[in-house]
């Protein structure tokens, strides 16, 4: 039998038995799209959580430290950070101010999600993961000056100036002017709570805000994870001679603790590892379910279809010809099925993105997954669709026959 | 000699206590253009008899020669070839493909043969018009009475005008009046020279042979010709 005939004798049985291959293709579109679904937003659900805390800044040591004569140690940190430069990249007040930040009509204490202000030295950009998108960073000079100015992230920006660019105008906190002069890049699109969503001011600023502000925290950057344990040592040494031992109940100057959030990015590293772990275990599971499903609704029409590998044999179809025509028929059922199913896959994928994740951005399944869920599903669905084939065409036609 | 098949045993379970003899030790030759009716019981070994007659089953011993060839030297595809070009079968359950039209089912045959699809058709055409059933060629088995669906399996059968038709109990799920037209119509087809061999328990249909093989137990116990009023 020519190629060609056994393309047509495929499409026609494929035809004849709308419900049987509608069945067969229903088990490949389910078992693709869930896998596909499944493991793709559980990878994203991973990865957000690594993003945001890559986005916070990593090999980030931060520092509590407060004098009890109420004097600052900021500046005293800021130019021991400057010594340790070999490994730290900048070092910054981590402190915040509550009050109500206003541009013409426009109030943060009416947005659904008001800004945060925040106390930097010129080193903030540096130390937070901040890009500038436009305009200048906060400088030395701004610090040293007391200037009142800030810089927007992109969130901030957003909210108050929708589009418009807002270097040179004028935002008020709590009543008291400060000029834009540079807008941060964004880093944190997908969260509603953004880390983009601030408003930065020389920690120097706190004074023409009249108001008592908490100067005791900062956050030191580091180069890398070994940089960081060799400067924690250098600064708590240093603290030590300012402050006093925090642990000696005795001390009268002072008090101070170190702490690095990689400690948490470490653990939150091994989390995603076992993430991982059971990612890989659930992608099987439903591979495997998707599989005993295509099985299932295959072999349920061994029967029926070792009947019609008996007739087919009676009026003289070779062996060869009925496995080429099964391999083609079960291969194109899959095949579509498999499309069909990578079409929902995407389609869940992006629904689950929006609906279970809240991203801002469009979810899409990885080429890997996908590829893998298509080639799995279809290679069991063409390997159990031609089971019968392989199978009854070794049988003598009338044992094929008799089949009921 | 078109058919010759010497000392043939089909023993299923062989040496075990639940052995059957189906076919015990069965010689016999048929010719060219004859209408053999072999009769017996349920059970008798008669359809064994056909399926090994029509290459769709396999002696346990003994030797069958189709045309002179040794069929235990014959590969699948020289098999298939048999059954496809040599043989025509009709069976009592019909067995057409259910999720083919009947024009699809009688096509078959052809197709296994390379046919082109010009040919096809007007050959397709031919065997349903025979057995008057083209005017059906768009419906599918289910869509059919029995008769019908007898008769697409008779087109199916004689669609490649292969030189022998095997009929297995053709009459056995069809009434009397329809059962009477396929039997005419079989003899019409030993008329123009096909060689038919028409398996069956009924007596009455057996005696409208022109050779009446008796078999019983897997053993041929007789074997008579005999004049017919519709040569």
């Amino acid at each position: 039998m020519k190629l060609g005939q056994a393309f047509k004798m495929a499409f026609k049985s494929i035809g004849g038995n709308k419900g049987r291959s509608f069945l067969t293709m229903l088990g490949i579109i389910i078992g693709v799209a869930s896998v596909m679904t499944i493991v793709s937003v559980m990878m994203a659900q991973n990865k957000a959580t690594l993003d945001r805390l890559k986005a916070m800044g990593t090999n980030r040591l931060e520092v509590y430290a407060s004098l009890y004569n109420g004097n600052s140690v900021f500046d005293s940190l800021y130019d021991y950070c400057l010594y340790l430069d070999d490994y730290v990249e900048g070092v910054t007040p981590a402190g915040n101010y509550w009050g109500n930040v206003t541009y013409e009509s426009k109030s943060g204490n009416s947005m659904d999600y008001p800004p945060e202000v925040y106390f930097g030295s010129d080193q903030y950009a540096i130390v937070n993961n901040f890009q500038l998108a436009e305009g200048r960073d906060l400088s030395k000079i701004d610090v040293d000056s007391y200037s009142n100015v800030c810089v927007l992230g992109a969130r901030a920006a957003r909210n108050f100036f929708d589009f418009t660019d807002p270097v040179g105008k004028s935002i008020q906190i709590d009543g008291v002017p400060f000029r834009v002069v540079g807008v941060y890049a964004e880093k944190d699109p997908d969260n509603d709570y953004s880390l983009d969503n601030v408003i930065v001011l020389p920690y120097t600023a706190a004074r023409s805000l009249n108001q008592s502000v908490d100067m005791s925290q900062f956050y030191v950057k580091c180069r890398d994870g070994n940089a960081l344990r060799q400067a924690k040592a250098m600064i708590e040494g240093f603290l030590t001679g300012i402050c006093g031992d925090p642990n000696d109940y005795t001390n009268q100057k002072g008090y101070f603790y170190t702490y690095s959030n990689d400690e948490y990015t470490e653990s939150i590293n091994e989390q995603a590892q076992g993430m991982s772990l059971v990612l890989g275990g659930i992608a099987g599971i439903s591979l495997l379910v998707g599989g005993i499903g295509i099985m299932n609704i295959m072999l349920v029409t061994v029967t029926e279809r070792t009947k019609e590998i008996g007739i087919r044999r009676a009026i003289g179809a070779q062996r060869k010809s009925i496995v080429t025509q099964f391999l083609i028929e079960s291969g194109t059922i899959c095949g579509i099925g498999g499309v069909i199913g990578a079409a929902f896959g995407f389609l869940f994928t992006m629904l689950g993105g929006k609906m279970l994740l809240h991203l801002k951005t469009i979810l899409l399944p990885s080429a890997g997954i996908t590829l893998a869920a298509v080639l799995f599903s279809v290679v069991l669905g063409v390997i159990f669709g031609m089971y019968p084939a392989i199978k009854a065409s070794g049988l003598q036609p009338v044992v094929a026959l008799r089949a009921d | 000699m078109l058919i010759d098949i010497r000392d043939v045993y089909k023993i299923y379970g062989e040496g075990t206590e639940a052995e059957v003899r189906a076919l015990d030790g069965v010689s016999l030759t048929i010719d060219r253009g004859e209408f053999v009716a072999v009769v017996g019981q349920s059970g008798s070994g008669k359809s064994t008899l056909m399926n090994i007659l029509g290459c769709l089953d396999v002696p346990t011993r003994g030797t069958y020669l189709i045309d002179g060839q040794d069929v235990d030297d014959l590969d699948d595809a020289q098999l298939s070839h048999i059954r496809n070009r040599e043989v025509g079968f009709i069976f009592q359950s019909y067995n057409l493909i259910q999720g083919l039209t009947a024009y699809e089912n009688v096509e078959l045959p052809l197709i296994y043969q390379n046919v082109s699809v010009f040919k096809r058709r007007d050959m397709v055409m031919e065997a349903m018009e025979r057995v008057d059933i083209a005017s059906r060629w768009k419906h599918h088995p289910s869509e059919m009475s029995g008769g019908q669906q007898q008769r697409v399996a008779i087109a199916r059968a004689i669609a490649a005008k292969p030189p022998i038709i095997m009929a297995d109990e053709p009459t056995g799920a069809l009434d009397s009046h329809t059962g009477q037209e396929v039997l005419h119509f079989l003899q019409e087809l030993n008329k123009e020279g096909s060689t038919v061999i028409l398996i069956t328990h009924d007596n009455s249909i057996a005696a409208t042979a022109r050779r009446i093989i008796r078999i019983s137990d897997g053993r041929i116990v007789e074997d008579q010709e005999q004049e017919v009023d519709w040569l």
